[in-house]
């Protein structure tokens, strides 16, 4: 089955395209760091220096190595964003399925807590959440992101699964003794698996736009370095205004790179997996 | 009686504020003997298929009994092997045969589902053969169907191959919502057999849900004609077709179109 | 005399998918002839739907016209409109001389375009004067049962019945001489189904229009009105004959296995019984060599595997595609 869902993406130029993209900053952020063996934090006397041999992206204003930031950097964003998006789709996962499959009480609660989480304005709630922690690690800000991106996904498998659950397969397999947990697992996951797949890829775009937002403005992980705590000291150090470009440059460049090949890469799966999107 | 409906009614409500409601089946009550092959002939809306979704036990009624071998299948199937008891018994053939099939499975999967309903204590290769023997006996050759996926098969195969899980089960009762509705025409008329012929083989009850008043002339014993949620006339095939008593009946019975018949209203 | 109105002259017409060809239409000659009602019938997939769409030229990828002609009568003459574009046949017969029905009208009318819209268009390519196509349809609505408010409205407030019934007083507004009917009536209820069939007669009883095509799965609804019959299966023409003639006493296996798995509410078809013509419709990429009906049929001979019997007259007006029949005249 796998394999015939999977096929025509790889006939897709658009996926092809984004999934190179992707994947090139995935090895560099996987592999980088063992090939560029640079400490990201070690300070050195040449500060602000443009790339030179010795640094091949020049150097911030300790003297910090700026490859090797930007190596790590890429590491922690995407862990970030695989991190939150696995947190997003099982709480949406669940909730979805449980509101489709129980309907009454239970719907009506979930749904009630799904439509709270969508109206609260979420970058709020992490401003605060995340200015309670005094130290926050990488995995605490996943947490934060992930905690807030569910709802749109959860409330879209219930309109799917709504809409399965009256096909008369699924009667039959309830006809054939199933309880509900069997007829989910069985009946009811695959055919969502796709678009769970999509809204994967669309979540960790969230979870690295939403961890450079709160770097941005000085709320993102304590410990580590990340591509929007890169942004945020170049842009402490004023350096954009003084010309740093290859301080602010390459972390901006790659956040920009990897959002778009995502959605590059959830807009190709659309038009494979919707055939109604698809171009003649 | 193997089955005793008594005052039926579903209302749906719709909206959230504003509560509006829907009568889908009103008040409806009848009786199927054992082997008796009847028919719920309405349109679209009439409330045939609610009232067979409640029977099946699919959708709970808001008011009303439906008694299945003398239990109530709505409040007195507690235990969870009550339940399958009455799943063992009770079976459907639906309408549209693509939907019928989960898309990720191959089409045989069905009867697997059925065999593990029956509980029967048998290896696996004496379910593989259970299996077989179905298929072949509904006329089908294991070899084009086992391993198949549902866009491979034609939609009268399939229809074929759910009769083939009722023929594992043999139930006392089957509900058959349109089961020819959306298969080629040529092809109708051995799916019909084979429903006959599991009447005559088990004792089966068969209770036909269609808009199509010449199958359930054909097939039926007795005729349950519905509109707008109630049943308005009963009776057998040739009281309903020759003699019709209610100006529903009379309207429907005048607007099909017949083959040895011209109507003679039309110019 | 009869004369007819359109010709159909060994039309091939396939769906070019990729590298491989869907047979639709393979090989279809038969005339419509004026004044008459003409019943085309055949399972799902048969080409059927294919067919309306050549007679009316209505050629979009991947359909494609391979072989053969369509003619029409204008005048004196006849109009080879397969040798003219899809564009120029629309601009010139569309609406003025021929006119379909779609099967489901709901995609035939925009819900969010009011009905006026629609005939005013119609207005507009045809240019004549606004005002007096208005007041044409006014009282053609009221002929078909609607109230011409209805104009006013947009097409999602219309049952399907209604519906349908506007579209058929839209298609039939400039009088064209032929009316195709696609499967018009297979989304209604029986009830409806009836009326259709009324108003439909009606057009061709007051001379609106001259003949109809009426393409149905349904052998019943035809018998209601069809003075001939075109069989098809597997993108072929089986035979063709008057309808009473073929009620009686069908020539071509494929005929008689159709007419026996009728279900009608009728005492008749319980003591006739109901057959089933075993296997299923050949698949249209790769058909069957020979006769197309030879794997399914119980008289097949070895003749019919190896060669295509040709679509012959062997009784008056009764023309047949099978060995049967040929067999025995040769």
């Amino acid at each position: 089955m796998f394999k015939v869902m999977f096929k025509p993406l790889l006939k897709n130029r658009k996926f092809l395209i984004g999934f190179s993209v992707f994947l090139f900053f995935l090895v560099l952020g996987l592999f980088g760091p063992i090939f560029y063996r640079v400490d990201p934090t070690e300070m050195t006397w040449n500060h602000e220096k443009p790339p030179s041999r010795e640094h091949p992206l020049g150097t911030d204003t300790y003297g910090r190595d700026i490859l090797a930031q930007l190596i790590h950097g890429i590491r922690s964003s995407l862990y970030i964003g695989f991190l939150s998006a696995i947190i997003s789709l099982t709480i949406g996962t669940f909730v979805g399925t449980f509101s489709a499959v129980k309907r009454g009480v239970v719907d009506e609660t979930l749904m009630a807590i799904t439509n709270i989480v969508l109206t609260t304005p979420s970058i709020l709630v992490a401003i605060l959440i995340a200015s309670y922690m005094r130290v926050r690690n990488v995995e605490m800000v996943a947490l934060i992101l992930g905690l807030f991106q569910w709802p749109w996904f959860a409330r879209a498998i219930r309109a799917q699964l709504m809409s399965v659950m009256s096909r008369e397969y699924v009667y039959l397999s309830v006809m054939a003794g199933y309880s509900d947990l069997r007829l989910i697992f069985e009946d009811l996951i695959p055919t969502i698996a796709t678009y769970a797949f999509m809204s994967f890829v669309l979540f960790i775009n969230g979870g690295i736009m939403g961890e450079a937002s709160l770097s941005l403005i000085g709320l993102g992980p304590t410990q580590g370095i990340s591509l929007g705590i890169m942004l945020q000291w170049a842009v402490l150090m004023e350096a954009v205004r003084r010309g740093l470009w290859w301080w602010f440059v390459p972390p901006g460049v790659s956040i920009v790179a990897i959002t778009a090949s995502l959605l590059v890469i959830s807009t190709a799966m659309d038009e494979v997996f919707n055939p109604r999107l698809r171009e003649e | 009686m193997r089955l005793v409906v008594r005052n039926l009614s579903k209302t749906f409500s719709m909206g959230f504020f504003s509560r509006r409601h829907v009568e889908a089946v009103r008040d409806v009550s009848f009786e199927v003997k054992g082997g008796e092959i009847v028919s719920l002939v309405g349109e679209s809306g009439s409330g045939k298929t609610t009232t067979a979704k409640m029977i099946l036990r699919l959708l709970p009624p808001t008011r009303g009994e439906i008694l299945f071998e003398g239990k109530d299948v709505w409040r007195d199937l507690k235990e969870r092997e009550e339940l399958r008891e009455f799943r063992r018994k009770m079976h459907a053939v639906f309408q549209d045969p693509f939907a019928s099939y989960n898309p990720f499975y191959p089409v045989e999967r069905t009867l697997w589902q059925a065999i593990e309903l029956l509980g029967e204590d048998l290896s696996k290769q004496d379910k593989l053969n259970l299996i077989k023997e179905s298929l072949l006996r509904v006329g089908l050759d294991p070899k084009d169907v086992l391993g198949k996926y549902p866009h491979q098969l034609s939609g009268g195969q399939k229809q074929r191959i759910m009769i083939a899980r009722c023929w594992i089960l043999k139930p006392l009762f089957i509900v058959a919502d349109e089961p020819t509705s959306m298969i080629d025409a040529s092809s109708r008329g051995g799916i019909i057999k084979l429903l006959e012929e599991m009447r005559e083989e088990n004792g089966t009850s068969i209770m036909f849900i269609t808009h199509d008043l010449g199958l359930a002339y054909y097939v039926s014993d007795r005729i349950f004609v519905m509109k707008d949620g109630r049943i308005v006339e009963e009776g057998s095939p040739d009281e309903i077709v020759l003699s019709p008593k209610h100006e529903y009946t009379k309207t429907l019975v005048s607007s099909i179109p017949k083959l040895y018949k011209r109507m003679e209203d039309l110019v | 005399m009869v004369e007819p109105l359109l010709k159909v002259e060994g039309v091939r017409a396939y769906y070019k998918l990729g590298r491989v060809f869907v047979r639709a239409v393979d090989g279809v000659s038969f005339e419509v002839n004026e004044g008459e009602v003409l019943g085309v019938v055949g399972e799902s997939g048969c080409g059927k739907s294919t067919l309306s769409n050549v007679l009316m030229m209505n050629l979009r990828k991947p359909l494609v016209l391979v072989e053969g002609r369509v003619l029409f009568k204008m005048g004196n003459g006849f109009l080879e409109i397969s040798s003219l574009g899809r564009e120029e046949v629309k601009k010139r017969l569309w609406g003025k001389e021929m006119a379909v029905i779609p099967q489901s009208a709901m995609n035939a009318l925009m819900p969010t375009i009011k009905v006026r819209k629609y005939v005013e268009h119609l207005a507009e390519s045809h240019n004549i004067p606004k005002e007096e196509i208005l007041e044409k349809i006014r009282i053609r609505f009221q002929e078909v049962g609607l109230d011409p408010v209805w104009l006013e409205r947009y097409p999602f407030e219309f049952s399907g019945g209604m519906r349908q019934r506007a579209v058929i007083a839209i298609a039939t507004l400039l009088n064209p001489q032929l009316l195709i009917a696609d499967e018009p009536t297979s989304a209604l209820d029986v009830v409806n189904q009836k009326i259709f069939l009324k108003v439909l007669m009606q057009m061709k009883k007051r001379g609106i229009v001259k003949s109809i095509v009426f393409i149905t799965h349904d052998i019943a609804t035809l018998r209601q009105m069809a003075d001939r019959m075109v069989v098809m299966y597997a993108g072929k023409v089986v035979e063709v004959s008057p309808l009473e003639e073929m009620l009686r006493k069908p020539l071509h296996p494929y005929t008689k296995g159709l007419l026996d798995s009728v279900l009608t509410p009728e005492p008749e078809v319980k003591d006739r019984g109901i057959t089933t013509i075993p296997g299923a419709p050949p698949n249209l990429i790769d058909p069957p060599t020979g006769c197309r009906f030879h794997p399914r049929c119980t008289y097949a001979m070895k003749v019919c595997r190896e060669k295509e019997p040709a679509l012959v007259e062997v009784e008056k007006g009764r023309k047949v595609a099978c060995f049967l029949f040929t067999e025995e005249i040769a």
